[in-house]
């Protein structure tokens, strides 16, 4: 019997493998750790019980193993919600209840012979983490990506070190079969399918710091979410990617690019050294004089140099004042050129252009107060646009010279814990009565209007757990007691709420790299997504934007939202998608320091200066 | 003008949805003219549910609706946003024309919006007067096209060298451009320039809580704030800002208001506006300019205190700009200084208009403007805070959207 509202759950489910970290502090799914394999986490059940409700895969011994390994903890509830909105235990459960009533009836289970292959690959990486049972495998076969399919691969493998990938990779050359890399287990935009053997690297999870050097070492295994998290321990910081994507897997595929950026650059930038399998099981190092030139880049589609199997990533040094801080713009234009000259002035660490719908998703806890927020920035406070940066003591001093407007570590705090009071009708009535010429955020930026706009938000943590379901909101109190998640460094170096933009919608994000200096073509290229998400009907925002390489490029990001559980929504996006590839191919082709971030895919090893200034016409 | 002729002539009328557009939509139909409103749909509600709603809050009968047409359109839409054979149809009916559809927003941020209503939106509806049977063009305009000036201000066209904002810029462009254009199409205007229009003298309703009542709302909202800080959470908040709760019960509020000790605010309630307009549109039939205001100002001190008396406020006082060098302003005297600007030019207003040509046709019926005294402002108010702050209208977007 599958109940109708956990499958739906299920399907919800954005694979975006938050619940394999503990980013809240709140533990993780005990079996995820002992088991490695994604169906032993609570993203894997959701897949299996949505695989189970369309009957697309058989009761079998491991399917039983991983619904009777669920303790019901309730751990992945809250963590899932922080992030979706979604509430995860009610499928959890249904899978147990599905799963006890299929043995009760004494109902057939199915445990799949192992062949050669199989027992083959069982026996370089050991018995337990090579399986072909078709509940692992289908947690590797699909993903909310709405251009891809189902595709189940053969075989799951979990090397557990360098030598058991060589000779995982040698076996699957012996035997013809094509293989897919899956750093942290999960996928997201459709691209690592196979019909072969995914090596999910989930067992290797090795981080070595080399603090004389500036540098640690991280096996493929390791998320961005726990290197920062030790890094930050020790007094440094890395460039990371989305917490629970791996960094060498990040790295690989397009190199690292956040806000952080702005000083920290991306792609080669990242690094000191990374060691590869190549696809004929050969270990190299970049570093080796004799390795391929994976530095150099290549304007078209091309394969990884390998299953990277370690990085060697740099630290970067922390002061003790630094301080997030926003800065609000009504205006697209004035709020580039603020952030362009921060860049260029080398005042910012991070740095970020962000749209009201990321900044009112970062900001609520549930989707509800998000839509509220996201009227109420542009709508009554002006604000359309916020400058995230990064500062030391003397950059905050340099942004206090260059603008009063600005919202600084307390200002912050006050608004984001009383985030649900800036929602309510009456206070917005007052402020939308306000008729004076400067924009009403330049009021709330004034200081000594802080004990009013303290008194009207009335900022705690119960304020804003007040806008969750009752059940959870002791939980978020606790949560947002924490000063970590009022912080914007905290929060801009771990991105745990950045994880937050497909809570609405399945997020369909396009990256662009662009020439900061000519802000007409951004416009152009925002204006152009926003003319086709149009023509198809699909819900699109603008992202963010981060200068680079000293306020001479940036990238930017163009979000478009669909649901993919329908059918209709994933045509429109295929469609849209024939129209944009073209489109953005010509753009590049003709408008220096254009890029499209496809482009740069499986070629992360890149230098940046490579991708961003293509000398073609020299 | 008769009866019959009344029924016999048809008036189109802009910002039928508006505060003054609405109550000259009744009141016009009242008479017995026959009206076709030009209204906007607005959040998926159509205009004609829009203008029912009013209409029902006027208590309007049933057979004055009768003589009512309503037209979905926009003034900032080419051709008005109406089908063109529905236009045409309007057009070779129309009598006369009532242009009310106007933005009243102050700040120089909402510029664009207020050019295009005020000027775009009229040259639309003047582009349509050229090709319509209509004989008549009225224009509401307002007293404060006169912009920077002090002294009197004649029923004249108003030529002044700078504005206080893009509202008195934009009508007093309008100004010009209507008269420019009924002048080239030889038809008749009457240009009506009411000043700072608040609810009905007799009942205190109103449609609108701007201008008057927004710094009123304002303080109301500080209040609420600080008494509910005292009595639920310990007053924490309200120690720090020096709020109290005096012995007698009422609130004390450090606020000082900053006011210039001259002239005072030119308040008309909108039954001496609507009935002004008739009796001008009757009374006038070569057409004119003409002041519908007070001849008594308000002082802002006498604001002060009818706030202060009826809702237990103390602490609010006015003060001249040199108390403000001495103590800077707390965060409620910032709030508050920073609502009030745009109001400035209007508390201490030290502009008089003339009345040579509107007094003796408001008059001749026995209309007089009355006092804005302290039981104007109790009943005005108690029927604000009775609508929560909201017209009807907003009242059944904010029942559709929730």
């Amino acid at each position: 019997m599958i109940d109708t509202a956990a499958k739906q759950t299920a399907a919800q489910c954005r694979h975006y493998a938050m619940c394999k970290i503990d980013y809240l502090a709140n533990g993780i799914c005990p079996s995820g750790p002992e088991k490695h394999y994604v169906a032993y986490y609570p993203q894997g059940r959701m897949d299996l019980y949505r695989a189970l409700a369309d009957d697309l895969i058989p009761m079998t011994e491991a399917l039983i193993d991983v619904a009777e390994s669920c303790t019901l903890c309730g751990i992945c509830d809250p963590q899932c919600h922080f992030v979706t909105g979604l509430r995860p235990m009610t499928v959890m459960q249904a899978l147990k209840d599905h799963v006890r009533t299929h043995l009760d009836e004494k109902r057939p289970v199915q445990r799949p012979e192992a062949d050669e292959a199989l027992t083959r690959l069982r026996a370089i990486v050991g018995h337990d983490w090579a399986s072909n049972d078709p509940a692992i495998l289908f947690t590797y076969a699909d993903d909310p990506f709405p251009l891809a399919g189902i595709r189940m691969p053969r075989y799951v493998v979990l090397p557990g070190s360098r030598d058991e990938v060589a000779a995982v990779i040698s076996l699957a050359n012996e035997f013809k079969m094509p293989f897919a890399i899956r750093g942290n287990g999960g996928s997201v935009f459709g691209f690592v399918f196979t019909d072969g053997i995914v090596l999910d690297m989930n067992r290797m999870r090795r981080i070595d710091f080399d603090v004389d050097n500036w540098c640690v070492s991280v096996e493929p295994g390791v998320t961005s979410f726990e290197l920062q998290q030790e890094a930050w321990r020790r007094g440094f910081r890395v460039n990371a990617a989305e917490p629970a994507a791996t960094v060498c897997g990040n790295i690989v595929c397009t190199g690292t690019f956040s806000p952080w950026s702005n000083v920290y650059g991306t792609a080669a930038d990242g690094f000191i050294d990374m060691e590869f399998v190549d696809r004929n099981g050969k270990v190299f190092n970049l570093n080796d004089k004799s390795a391929p030139n994976v530095y150099a880049f290549e304007h078209a589609m091309i394969p990884s140099p390998g299953v990277c199997t370690k990085a060697v990533v740099k630290l970067h040094p922390v002061t003790d004042d630094e301080e997030g801080v926003l800065v609000p713009f009504a205006d697209f234009r004035e709020a580039v050129a603020f952030a362009r000259d921060l860049s260029q002035r080398r005042i910012a660490l991070a740095l970020a252009v962000l749209g009201g719908q990321y900044i009112s998703t970062f900001l609520s806890p549930s989707q509800t107060l998000s839509d509220t927020i996201k009227h109420v920035l542009p709508d009554v406070l002006g604000i359309r646009y916020l400058v995230l940066a990064v500062v030391d003591a003397h950059g905050r001093a340099a942004i206090g010279r260059m603008t009063s407007n600005l919202i600084d570590r307390a200002l912050f705090r006050t608004l984001m814990l009383g985030l649900p009071r800036l929602g309510e009708t009456e206070l917005i009535d007052i402020i939308r009565g306000y008729e004076g010429n400067s924009a009403p955020y330049e009021l709330v930026c004034r200081p000594e209007m802080r004990p009013l706009l303290e008194a009207i938000l009335r900022p705690s943590p119960e304020t804003i757990a007040g806008s969750v379901d009752e059940d959870l909101r002791d939980f978020y109190a606790r949560l947002y007691a924490r000063p970590e998640m009022t912080d914007l460094v905290w929060l801009s170096m771990f991105r745990i709420v950045s994880a937050r933009m497909s809570r609405r919608k399945h997020m369909f994000a396009f990256l662009i790299y662009v020439p900061l200096d000519r802000v007409e073509v951004i416009e152009q290229i925002i204006a152009e997504f926003g003319r086709i998400a149009d023509v198809h009907q699909i819900d699109h925002d603008y992202g963010f934007l981060t200068p680079m390489d000293f306020g001479k490029r940036a990238i930017l990001e163009y979000d478009y939202y669909i649901d993919h559980t329908e059918a209709v929504e994933k045509q429109k996006i295929a469609d849209a998608m024939v129209t944009i590839g073209p489109w953005l191919d010509g753009l590049a082709a003709t408008t220096k320091g254009v890029t499209f971030l496809m482009q740069v895919f499986s070629q992360g090893c890149s230098r940046k200066e490579n991708f961003l200034y293509r000398l073609d016409a020299l | 003008m008769r009866n019959k002729e009344r029924e016999a002539t048809s008036v189109l009328l802009t910002g039928g949805t508006g505060f003054l557009g609405s109550h000259l939509t009744v009141a016009l139909l009242e008479k017995g003219y026959r009206v076709c409103l030009l209204a906007r749909s607005r959040r998926q509600q159509p205009a004609e549910y829009r203008v029912g709603a009013l209409l029902d809050w006027f208590g309007l009968p049933a057979d004055s609706r009768r003589r009512l047409r309503i037209i979905e359109g926009d003034v900032t839409t080419p051709g008005l946003g109406v089908a063109p054979a529905v236009l045409r149809d309007v057009l070779r009916q129309t009598d006369e024309i009532v242009h009310c559809a106007s933005s009243t927003a102050f700040s120089e941020r909402k510029r664009a919006d207020v050019e295009r209503v005020n000027l775009f939106g009229l040259s639309q509806v003047l582009e349509c007067a050229r090709s319509s049977a209509a004989r008549f063009f009225h224009h509401v305009s307002t007293a404060y096209v006169a912009g920077y000036t002090s002294g009197w201000c004649a029923e004249e066209p108003a030529t002044p060298r700078r504005f206080h904002n893009p509202y008195e810029e934009t009508k007093c462009r309008g100004e010009q451009m209507v008269i420019a254009a009924c002048r080239e199409m030889h038809l008749p205007l009457s240009i009506y320039r009411p000043s700072i229009v608040y609810g009905d003298s007799r009942t205190g309703r109103s449609l609108l809580f701007n201008a008057l009542y927004h710094p009123v709302r304002t303080a109301l909202f500080i209040k609420d704030l600080y008494e509910r800080d005292i009595l639920e959470r310990g007053g924490r908040k309200a120690v720090e800002m020096g709020v109290r709760v005096e012995p007698d019960g009422t609130l004390w509020l450090p606020l000082r208001i900053e006011v210039i000790p001259e002239g005072g605010i030119n308040l008309i309630p909108v039954d001496y506006f609507t009935n002004a307009f008739l009796s001008i549109m009757d009374g006038a039939p070569d057409g004119g300019i003409f002041h519908i205001v007070n001849q008594r100002v308000t002082r802002v001190e006498h604001l002060i205190d009818y706030t202060c008396r009826l809702f237990r406020v103390a602490g609010i006082r006015a003060c001249e700009p040199e108390a403000f060098a001495a103590a800077p302003r707390n965060a409620i005297e910032t709030l508050f200084d920073r609502y009030v600007e745009p109001y400035v030019p209007y508390m201490s207003d030290r502009r008089r208009f003339e009345r040579v040509r509107s007094a003796p046709l408001i008059e001749r019926n026995g209309t007089r403007c009355p006092q804005f005294d302290f039981e104007m402002f109790a009943r005005c108010m108690a029927f604000a805070v009775e609508s929560d702050w909201h017209s009807p209208l907003e009242t059944t977007e904010l029942a559709r959207q929730q």
